[in-house]
């Protein structure tokens, strides 16, 4: 093996210094038909290229040999250069010559070519050779060369910022962005700011303003004026602006729907989504027209599923997905859409599943539950089962079941084993739900031999029947029994439980024959080595040792129906994917902050290896409500809040917005935007969503109130201080910094500092509490909050530590400003207690 | 924002490696990306014929090429970057990106990509893409720059970098200039139709107009038609001298339930007239795509039907002319997949033949539906030994082609030229295939 890896090298290697000899040949050689012949070594030198195989040992010699007329050798010629240089800084100095040359060319293709690939150098030390090209290229009278000096600029910033800064090149961008004829240049320069503004502002006030004028109306209107001009992707780029541009009145918003809304026809199926959201996110707030907005992008979103490429539609679909959970009686009439066509990839199939049994209601059930029945026999097995499932959620979702139980009890009937299992499962859930449906299910369910079941959930859910309905099912306790004497065969836990639990239920509907499946089900659970069977068998034998009657109480109460079954998916965060509407989070059916890294949210920081810095803080204990937030660093308290105005509607196409965490950027935009994202949840009388019912029962209140508890005087801190994020976030923007300082901490104290949460319980245990921490060694960023003891008046904290230099940064802002000085004391003195034994 | 875009043969092996920004993506994700495709439950591969048929009036070219296609995400995350694929004939176009953004766009433009290469080299293949490979960097490097899509119309592609054909060759022997790209920019960067070239000239003006449709259907195991709708395409081939204007109007568009413009249609007239008005670009293009719902019948039917006993199944399917179009149905297909329970089949036909591939699909092949008697397939399936019942049903996908309907009822009711004084040949066309015709047994 060795010896032929040595080989290939060493053929490599050969060919590679024989092109080299080849290459300097034809360097000096002016004789007719060279260019042939430097254009066959250059094909062979890319295609070496191509397949990965290093041959930047021929950089001096590609160089040599550029100089030439020929159109197609030079721009081969750059793209070798463009992919060597980075490595090779020094050798790259030899291309600059060339390369600003055919700046100066008279043909303009050469000229925007020789800029591109001179900005694509990237090759730090040279940036003093880019600012004069550059300069001249957004000057060129021809366009082609100015888009390419625009994109260029950009190149520049990301090599070197401060060079670009210098230049003043932000200005002329700006400049050409309003004035410029091509659409396409201005798109760039668009796209060029928005970048550049977003990482200057977290230094600079000046982008940062910048970057939000850029949302004002006379910006948006200005793009959206010469909208029809710009290329398709353009579009795109300016619909995300569009859709972050808050419009002062009712008729604005109209205006700009008038304006866009033949975009909804465009054969981009990118334009169309693009518009679509900023048709959604104007018309939060007027929830009717909100509807109509729905029956409006219906139509386009449909055709162009049935209409792409099984990629587009699959992309199309995700978001159709979306917006079926978020109004299902607006699509309840297109469900034919939503069927599934045979040949179609089953992620396809699967969402398409979800929809049809969103949509489901009283006039169509019949025809969806007859498809959905159709695919239970479908060659797909997980289709065939996620199908099954699909009619029993129809089921559980209805008032009118009984063309529906009819259809479960068929597949009961079907004799496929993966069909009866799902059916049985939903069989017991239809129960739970609907009792009155009990007699006809048994009669049906007692016909399945329990010996043909074998996937642990049918079999539990069998078991729980014949426990549950015991009283009905004739031979139930001998089913039962014969189960028992199998017990070491069952591997599954879950199954000895239910077995358990049916056989102490059906001992109190028929003890004289169960009681000795019950005696023997006892001492099998007694010497399960499964903890969990163990404890619950010693824990009935205990119960019905104690007093028999009290047992029947515990285990075999009388049932109520089971109302509304839980929602997996909180309709927080089905809002948070709304609000990323046309982005990776819709895909994913997540929104961003479960999937991104920080890195890869705020800024436009790319890294090579993906360091895992989140943390989850968990926010002390009980006394602050529990949210497991995923925390970092950088947008720490971005993340946590569930609204993120700043990320929020728009961020996806560029995903170029800083976090503005620190209140010295208090933006204008995001702030009403964060309320009309909050209307749409908290409306719950005007979006008849049904999720919202589940979020009660989920118990998913952000509304936790301040808590006063009154305590004795001067500054005293409350103990059980509750603050939630939003609260926390809002207060931060809201308030200016009364007091900044920076402490040493001891020697002791950084020890102790292993992980953020070690600092947290020791702050906590002086009624200092943190909502949000992150960070890795030495950087920890914390962010605390505090209650004065009588009143309400909250104090914040921003505390960096820095571990290396034992210095903590802190910054504090207060209701009452009067006391910060006094708390800032109590804080200090905390701080410095940590690692204290 | 994209960082980088690989093609990758049917193989895995990187063809072409494009990157975008300054941070390089190593090529290892395309191993992590291939390996984790082949871990993928489901990921054996399904061809699919995809039949797309150009027509003026003297030629009709039929590509008739076979799809590999990956039962995998079109968007998927590995440790380090979310992943884009397309994938088209075997060849998987890849893109990665470390920032968020909007999904579609970038599927869309690789999809854009994909038909712009297949454009150039006439189909795509490992081979024809390497042999230009050249040809593909430049497209590529004029239709994105820092990863943000500029430039991906073809017309406009054409005229930066000639198309490596047999012309093109012909004429650099001729003339002796070997160049594949052209002296000058496309005079349309500067013109405000970005789609059309500054000036063709032609000796013989003419405009073809086809209406391509294919028609979608699921008929349920009950033979009920439970979805049948239309997917139309209006596509023209213009050669028109100068800046024409062109109006086309449809003698019923109200059918139309929605549709889609090519981004040179003008909008206003449509609404309120339902005529079409643009300035073409030069050459073949998509105008507009429509839709129309709700049909009540196919032109032709297929009656599978199975009953089993005792481990062995009878089949038997008809297939026979509904509602007569008024021109011959042909090049119909009936083709299914037999459940993976089946041991055996023996299967014959009344016309046609029969064929059965060793993955158990098995196809009917009709080809044109003789006028006086349905034609008929039959025969027995073994089942698996224990097996009394077939519970697996196969679903029957057909294929027909019918030459000079639109199935829709769509008529175009006339094309008119403004702007240019020249008298021009118009010519229209029609044609329905079968789009995801299945029928469930």
């Amino acid at each position: 093996m060795m010896i032929v890896d040595m080989l290939t090298l060493t053929s490599w290697k050969s060919e590679v210094s024989d092109l080299k000899l080849q290459l300097r040949q034809l360097a000096g050689s002016r004789a007719p038909g060279t260019d042939d012949s430097k254009r066959d070594l250059f094909k062979k030198v890319i295609s070496n290229m191509t397949i990965g195989i290093d041959v930047s040992s021929l950089f001096g010699e590609m160089v040599m040999c550029s100089a030439t007329s020929d159109i197609v050798l030079k721009k081969m010629c750059y793209l070798y250069v463009g992919n060597y240089a980075k490595v090779n800084p020094d050798l790259a100095l030899l291309t600059i010559n060339f390369l600003q040359r055919d700046c100066k060319d008279q043909d303009p293709m050469i000229r925007g070519l020789a800029l591109r690939s001179l900005c694509s150098l990237r090759v730090a030390n040279l940036v003093e050779y880019l600012v004069g090209p550059l300069g001249s290229g957004l000057k060129d009278n021809n366009s082609y060369v100015r888009t390419v000096a625009v994109i260029g600029v950009l190149k520049l910033y990301h090599i070197s910022a401060t060079t670009c800064i210098d230049a003043d090149f932000p200005e002329t961008l700006k400049h050409l962005m309003l004035n410029d004829q091509d659409t396409q240049v201005v798109a760039n320069c668009l796209s060029a700011l928005q970048e550049i503004w977003t990482l200057e502002s977290t230094t600079s006030e000046e982008a940062a303003r910048e970057r939000e004028n850029l949302h004002s109306k006379p910006y948006v209107y200005y793009f959206l004026n010469r909208i029809k001009e710009f290329s398709e992707w353009a579009q795109c780029l300016v619909m995300e602006l569009v859709a972050k541009y808050i419009p002062s009145d009712n008729s604005e918003i109209f205006d700009i729907m008038n304006l866009l809304e033949d975009r909804l026809q465009h054969a981009n199926g990118a334009v169309v989504l693009a518009t679509t959201k900023v048709f959604l996110h104007l018309t939060l707030s007027m929830a009717d027209v909100h509807q109509q907005v729905y029956e409006r992008i219906k139509a386009p979103l449909l055709t162009q599923v049935s209409s792409g490429s099984p990629e587009q539609s699959y992309a199309i679909l995700s978001h159709l997905h979306l917006l079926v959970m978020r109004a299902p009686y607006i699509f309840s009439s297109d469900y034919k859409h939503f069927y599934c066509q045979y040949n179609e990839p089953s992620y396809v199939k699967k969402l398409k599943l979800e929809m049809l049994t969103a949509v489901a209601n009283e006039s169509n059930t019949y025809e969806i539950v007859t498809e959905l029945c159709e695919y239970a026999a479908n060659v797909d097995i997980p289709i065939a089962r996620e199908s099954i499932r699909a009619v029993g959620k129809i089921a559980l979702q209805q008032y009118d079941v009984n063309a529906i139980v009819d259809r479960l009890l068929q597949f009961l009937e079907m004799e496929k084993d993966y069909v009866t299992s799902e059916a049985l499962v939903l069989v017991k859930d239809l129960l739970r739900k609907y009792p009155q449906w009990s007699q006809d299910c048994i009669a049906v369910v007692g016909n399945i031999s329990s010996n043909n079941v074998q996937e642990p959930k049918a079999k539990a859910a069998l078991i729980w029947m014949l426990g549950e309905y015991s009283q009905d099912m004739h031979d139930a306790p001998y089913v039962l029994e014969s189960l028992v004497e199998n017990w070491d065969e069952e591997h599954s836990a879950e199954v000895r439980l239910h077995l358990l639990t049916a056989v102490m239920k059906c001992f109190f509907k028929r003890p004289p024959e169960t009681q000795k499946a019950l005696g023997a089900a006892l001492a099998a659970g007694l010497a399960d080595f499964h903890q969990d069977v163990h404890d619950r068998a010693l824990f009935y034998y205990r119960l019905l040792q104690y007093n028999v009657s009290v047992a029947e109480s515990v285990v075999n109460p009388p049932k109520q129906a089971v109302s509304v079954f839980a929602d997996t998916q909180s309709s927080e965060v089905k809002d948070r994917i709304f609000d990323e509407f046309n982005s990776l989070s819709v895909v994913y059916q997540k929104p961003s902050y479960m999937f991104t890294d920080k890195e890869h949210r705020g800024t436009l920081e790319f890294s090579d290896e993906l360091g895992n810095l989140s943390i989850n803080a968990e926010t002390g204990d009980s006394v602050v409500p529990a949210q497991r937030v995923e925390e970092n660093d950088k947008d720490l308290l971005l993340s946590t809040t569930e609204k993120d105005d700043v990320r929020d509607p728009g961020s996806n196409g560029s995903a170029y917005n800083a976090p503005s965490y620190n209140g010295s950027v208090p933006s204008a935009t995001s702030q009403p935007l964060a309320d009309l994202a909050f209307s749409s949840t908290g409306a719950t009388g005007q979006a008849p969503a049904p999720g919202l019912a589940i979020d009660d029962l989920l118990g998913l209140d952000f509304s936790v109130g301040t808590a006063t508890t009154p305590s004795p005087p001067p500054l005293t801190l409350n103990p059980k201080a509750v603050l939630d994020p939003g609260t926390f976030q809002q207060k931060w923007r809201q308030l200016p910094i009364s007091l900044s300082e920076e402490y040493s901490l001891s020697p002791l104290g950084i020890a102790s500092l292993v992980t953020p949460n070690a600092l947290l319980r020791h702050m906590q245990s002086h009624s200092i509490q943190c909502i949000a921490s992150g960070g890795q060694s030495p950087n920890f960023k914390f962010f605390f909050f505090a209650q004065k003891a009588e009143e309400a008046s909250i104090y914040l904290v921003e505390c960096i530590i820095n571990t290396s230099s034992a210095k903590s940064q802190i910054k504090i802002k207060a209701d009452d400003q009067s006391s910060s000085q006094a708390f800032s004391t109590l804080f200090q003195s905390a701080l410095s207690k940590f690692g204290l034994p | 924002m994209l960082q980088c875009i690989f093609l990758l043969s049917d193989s895995g092996e990187v063809i072409l490696e494009k990157q975008l920004t300054g941070h390089r993506v190593d090529r290892s994700i395309c191993n992590w990306f291939w390996d984790h495709t082949n871990s993928q439950p489901n990921s054996y591969k399904v061809v699919i014929i995809i039949i797309i048929i150009t027509f003026s009036l003297s030629s009709i070219i039929i590509f008739d090429f076979s799809v590999l296609c990956l039962q995998q995400q079109p968007v998927i995350a590995s440790p380090t970057h979310y992943l884009f694929q397309v994938c088209r004939e075997g060849i998987t176009f890849l893109a990665c990106t470390q920032v968020e953004m909007p999904p579609l766009m970038a599927i869309e433009f690789l999809c854009r990509v994909a038909d712009v290469i297949n454009g150039y080299l006439g189909g795509l293949n490992e081979d024809s893409i390497k042999d230009n490979f050249v040809i593909v960097y430049e497209l590529l490097d004029e239709m994105i720059d820092n990863g943000f899509p500029l430039t991906t119309e073809p017309n406009i592609l054409q005229e930066m970098i000639a198309p490596p054909n047999i012309v093109s060759k012909v004429l650099s022997v001729v003339t002796g200039n070997s160049s594949n790209v052209s002296d000058t920019l496309p005079g349309s960067t500067a013109s405000c139709v970005p789609w059309r070239t500054a000036d063709p000239k032609y000796a013989n003006n003419e405009v073809y107009v086809d209406l391509v449709e294919q028609m979608d259907a699921t008929i349920n195991r009950d033979g009920v038609l439970v979805k049948c709708e239309i997917n139309g395409e209006v596509q023209v081939n213009s050669h028109i001298t100068g800046l024409p204007d062109l109006t086309l109007s449809f003698a019923n568009p109200s059918i139309l339930d929605d549709v889609r413009f090519h981004p040179c249609v003008r909008f206003r007239p449509w609404e309120s007239n339902q005529i079409l008005s643009f300035v073409p670009p030069d050459g073949q293009f998509k105008l507009m795509n429509y839709r129309v719902r709700k049909l009540k019948s196919t032109p032709i039917y297929v009656k599978p039907q199975l009953t089993s006993d005792g481990g062995i199944c009878r089949l038997n399917v008809m297939v026979g002319m509904r509602n007569d179009p008024g021109k011959t149905v042909d090049s119909v297909n009936v083709q299914f997949q037999l459940p993976p329970c089946i041991l055996s089949a023996d299967l014959t036909s009344t016309h046609g033949t029969v064929n059965i591939l060793s993955n158990k699909t098995c196809t009917w092949s009709i080809g044109r539906i003789p006028k006086d008697k349905a034609p008929s397939m039959s025969g027995t399936l073994v089942l698996e030994t224990g097996l009394e019942r077939l519970h697996v049903f196969p679903t029957f996908q057909v294929d027909f082609r019918i030459m000079g309907v639109a199935l829709s009822g769509l008529q175009i009711d006339k094309l008119d030229l403004k702007t240019v004084p020249y008298r021009f040949y118009k010519g229209f066309r029609a044609l329905t295939r079968a789009g995801e015709f299945e029928v469930r047994s």
